[in-house]
């Protein structure tokens, strides 16, 4: 029993002096460490302002201007649906070889919302 | 992530966000582990330059495995200390493999044993310890050495030499009454204990 109470003794004492690690090793381990580290996420750019709903709807979009070119084609697309420019009839008769205004005279023409009859 | 806060964060969240790509992240858990696993090895290599390449390599293993850490999966600690376990194993074969090819070598317990002739004052009681463990067989060695140096509870031990804890149990009690014996016996030999030596 002596004997094992020396022993923890012993154990107490070389606790208390643990092995330092030289500054060269932990200068070592750390390089390894850098190098070896997955890349930070590489940070995003100015995030948007907070309440603004067209910065928001910009973002979705990939930006303003591929806002600009969604809003422009949601023009257009109205204009070609509700009017019927003549240069579009006369593209189709062209294509088509036939006469396609005879068949879509119940759709307004441009010239109809231009003179405003 | 503040130098600051880290001695609160356990080892896994340090991991983490090492993982991340935080530089202090690394740091701390350098400044952590890098003393456990130098120290462990130290004692069972019995050479500290040999020591300090294997918690080296065990430290660079960690930074690989960061990336696919799955949390919850192993204690960091724990995982180190096996692998430094692996290591120390390795490298004391190949010097037995050597010193069997080479019969001339001195064995290097003798070296630290001198200290106890020195006379038992505080640094050779330390070197005594050392040349004492360095006799144990392997596992008991490893056994005694993370219960009593590294103040690993015998679960934890378990997990590191991968067996069952009634295991570590005896390994421990056997591993302490032959470092007893070897000590006593030395103490004798050299008149530290009674008259009769």
């Amino acid at each position: 029993m002596e004997k094992q109470d020396a022993l923890d003794d012993l154990f107490a004492q070389a606790r208390s002096r643990p092995v330092e690690p030289s500054d060269a090793l932990m200068a070592r381990v750390l390089a390894d460490a850098l190098a070896e580290q997955p890349k930070a996420v590489v940070a995003r750019a100015a995030p948007v302002a907070r309440g603004s709903w067209l910065g928001g709807l910009a973002s979705v979009f990939g930006g303003f201007g591929g806002l600009a070119g969604v809003g422009g084609a949601a023009v257009a697309g109205l204009v070609l649906g509700f009017v019927q420019p003549a240069t579009v009839t006369d593209f189709a008769d062209a294509v088509l070889g036939t006469d396609v205004v005879a068949s879509v005279t119940l759709i307004p023409s441009a010239d109809a919302l231009l003179v405003g009859e | 992530m503040p130098r600051d806060t880290t001695d609160e964060v356990s080892d896994e969240v340090l991991l983490a966000a090492y993982a991340r790509g935080e530089a202090a992240a690394a740091r701390a858990l350098t400044a952590r582990l890098v003393p456990r696993a130098l120290g462990y090895a130290a004692r069972m290599l019995g050479d500290r330059a040999e020591a300090e390449d294997v918690a080296q390599e065990a430290m660079l293993r960690l930074w690989r495995a960061a990336a696919g850490w799955r949390t919850g999966e192993a204690q960091v600690a724990t995982w180190l200390y096996r692998v430094v376990t692996n290591l120390c194993t390795d490298r004391l074969r190949a010097r037995q493999r050597r010193r069997a090819e080479t019969l001339d070598d001195a064995p290097e317990v003798a070296d630290a044993s001198a200290g106890v002739e020195a006379g038992m004052i505080e640094a050779d009681r330390m070197a005594a310890l050392d040349a004492a463990l360095a006799e144990l067989p392997e596992r008991q060695r490893q056994a005694v050495v993370l219960r009593h140096l590294e103040g690993l509870s015998n679960p934890e031990i378990a997990v590191v030499m991968d067996i069952g804890v009634e295991a570590v149990e005896s390994l421990t009690a056997r591993g302490k009454r032959a470092l007893a014996a070897i000590l006593a016996g030395r103490r004798e030999e050299l008149g530290y204990d009674g008259d009769e030596g």
